[in-house]
């Protein structure tokens, strides 16, 4: 009889959680064959709330940002005077993760069961993402964008990148240029995706960096689809197709 | 008739930022903002930022061709501004702010038609209110 009751009782509570995690997902959302959310498609890039006209890159918000760490790498880049090390970007550089991701253009998403290819129309970045909990790879040498792993936890991908070298964590410099803001090759960077409806999903990222901040922080973004992209695709993205900073100095004569 | 215009804008928010190849604090000067009219005679609708060229006729009647740029074609084509929405010949007044080390070099923002239509080229869309 007790056994009886027990199975009841766990059968229940399964059942309760069951439903409160299904409650969880919105109905409607598209899967894929072994039944996860499907992430394939047209999307903008991550906004966060309270943008009036969500037109330019996203930057952190600095309410979110985790205090400087007493002695640990500058958050903040000194300038030294040399134009390929103050400003990256006249020479082209690329802008790296997560910097490119909130960058304000297009981003396609492609998935299988077995990769989630994240490709954004600025840089055409691109980012292949397993998607079986696998380890990070070893012996990288540290890069712009860092090696992802993505598992899943129920009905969020969630996505953990390391292996950085330092670069700028967003496009904060073109903001203020004595403000560049800065990552360490230390950081790790987790991002949890999962649909808020059927057209917009939740993207929560989060800067863990220990050389730089006293601690992990987060923010939380909005990605809306854009199905409608599909008509155009990407606009090619070549810098130096017309680029007017070359050696640093910009100007309208390219000189 | 084609004037040179010059106002003292006061645009809260405006130009803090611009999504574009350089640092809009180290090349444009936020303190200078610009308005002229004139005719476009060149667009170069290229990454990593687009250009445009507006002959403006000044009061004494000598024509200067204006410089200005934008964001990346694929950025604005994100917010709707399209690759055939400025074309030589058209007249427009734009508005946006000084290079700081060129006299007729600027960083192009609103792009006004004289039917009153317009579109936003910089990188940052004026009405942005960054969340920083």
């Amino acid at each position: 009889m007790r056994t009886i009751t027990n199975f009841l009782s766990a059968a229940v509570l399964t059942a309760a959680f069951t439903l409160t995690a299904a409650a969880q997902t919105p109905a409607g959302i598209p899967r894929t064959a072994d039944g996860k959310p499907d992430f394939t498609g047209f999307y903008e890039w991550p906004k966060s709330d309270g943008e009036q006209c969500h037109c330019s890159a996203t930057i952190f918000d600095r309410k979110y940002i985790a205090a400087q760490k007493p002695g640990g790498e500058p958050f903040l880049e000194p300038r030294t005077g040399i134009p390929r090390h103050d400003e990256p970007r006249d020479f082209c550089m690329p802008a790296g993760f997560p910097s490119n991701m909130l960058s304000a253009y297009a981003m396609q998403f492609f998935q299988n069961k077995n990769d989630l290819v994240m490709t954004h129309e600025f840089e055409r970045m691109t980012r292949i993402i397993p998607l079986d909990g696998r380890k990070h790879r070893e012996g990288l040498e540290p890069s712009f964008y860092g090696d992802p792993v993505g598992h899943w936890e129920g009905d969020t991908l969630v996505i953990e990148t390391t292996g950085f070298k330092r670069w700028s964590l967003d496009d904060y410099f073109y903001t203020n240029n004595k403000e560049y803001r800065m990552h360490s090759d230390a950081m790790k960077t987790i991002e949890r995706i999962k649909y808020k409806d059927a057209k917009t999903l939740s993207y929560n990222l989060t800067i863990d960096d220990p050389k730089t901040f006293v601690g992990p922080w987060s923010q939380e973004f909005t990605i809306r689809a854009r199905p409608e992209w599909e008509k155009t695709g990407f606009v090619e993205y070549f810098c130096e197709e017309n680029n007017r900073c070359p050696g640093g100095h910009c100007g309208a004569d390219g000189k | 008739m084609k004037k040179l215009l010059a106002l003292p804008l006061l645009i809260a928010g405006l130009g803090t930022a611009v999504q574009a190849h350089h640092s809009f604090s180290a090349e444009f000067d936020s303190t200078k903002p610009i308005k002229v009219t004139g005719t476009v005679t060149k667009v170069e609708w290229q990454n990593p930022h687009i250009w445009y060229y507006v002959d403006v006729k000044g009061e004494d009647g000598t024509v200067t061709n204006w410089a200005f740029s934008g964001g990346a074609p694929g950025q604005l084509m994100r917010r709707g501004v399209q690759r055939n929405s400025i074309q030589p010949g058209m007249v427009v007044t734009v508005e946006g702010f000084l290079a700081k080390d060129a006299p007729h070099n600027a960083n192009g923002s609103k792009v006004t038609f004289p039917d009153g239509r317009a579109v936003f080229t910089a990188g940052n869309d004026e009405g942005d209110k960054k969340k920083e």
